[in-house]
């Protein structure tokens, strides 16, 4: 596993999978459709720069994370961003939607996001992480695989 | 409208909540061997009486600890450590979905216990089923 970059704490990414869920949720019950550009860009900061540029994952390694007992796993950071680009796309889209007049598609994606993501902060099966798995299988990106 | 949205922001949660606690029970069982599960190849288990198999990934830190804590108090057992990701396909005949999962493996390769994960282990170490 040489050049694989540094691990990170598993439970940075479900808690920012735990507040957008909750962000994205909310903005639909009350028709707010700036939340989903703003999360968009959100997670398009942690996909494209690291965890450090991530508001959410920030606030996590900055306020929550001291307050926590150290993991006893830790986990590679690829299939999160793999993940968070994937969610990017889906928020993207939306965001194009609303601007397109169609609320429905619009929301009907950002939900879409909001769920996967609420299912990776409450089980850990993180749909996006599965896919960067198998692609990362098929194009040898994991050492022996 | 926000009735209406509210509803349906209900459902969606009540069905991640219920694929959460379906998913937790079946994470956190101990499983005995069924039909589907295959059995341990000889070429792993050799002519131990008892294998026990834990399917770990380069970035598992449980792993290690548990190989150690298995090694000392079972000293009379084969115990056989396995990169997931690098045994794809025993990992897949397995259906390990995430590491550390330990197996435990009778003379015959017949699959007795599968634990998922560090905390499923320390459950059944201290009261085995």
């Amino acid at each position: 596993m040489a050049g694989s970059p540094t691990p990170i704490d598993p439970r940075g990414p479900r808690f920012n999978q735990a507040v957008l869920t909750v962000g994205l949720l909310c903005g639909f019950v009350f028709d707010w459709k700036a939340v989903v550009p703003v999360f968009a860009v959100v997670l398009l900061l942690g996909a494209a720069f690291g965890p450090r540029y991530g508001p959410f994952l920030r606030l996590y390694a900055d306020l929550v994370k001291p307050r926590l007992s150290p993991p006893t796993e830790l986990e590679d950071p690829r299939p999160p961003r793999f993940a968070a680009t994937v969610g990017v796309v889906f928020l993207g889209a939306a965001s194009v939607a609303f601007a397109a007049g169609a609320s429905a598609v619009g929301w009907g994606l950002a939900l879409v996001v909001a769920v996967l993501a609420g299912l990776a902060a409450t089980t850990g099966i993180c749909i996006g992480c599965e896919m960067w798995l198998l692609v990362a299988r098929r194009r040898g990106l994991i050492s022996g695989a | 409208m926000i009735p209406l949205r509210l509803l349906v922001v209900i459902v969606l949660a009540f069905v991640v909540l219920l694929v959460a606690r379906l998913f937790r029970g079946w994470r956190g069982r101990v499983r005995t061997e069924t039909p589907a599960v295959p059995l341990v190849p000889l070429s792993i288990r050799g002519a131990a009486e008892r294998t026990w198999v834990i399917f770990t990934t380069p970035l598992c830190a449980s792993c290690g600890p548990i190989e150690a804590r298995l090694r000392a108090t079972d000293p009379h057992a084969n115990v056989v450590r396995i990169d997931a990701i690098e045994q794809p396909r025993l990992s897949h005949a397995f259906k390990v979905r995430s590491a550390p999962t330990v197996l435990l493996a009778d003379g015959e390769g017949r699959v007795t216990a599968r634990l998922v994960g560090a905390e499923a282990f320390e459950r059944y170490v201290r009261n085995p089923a």
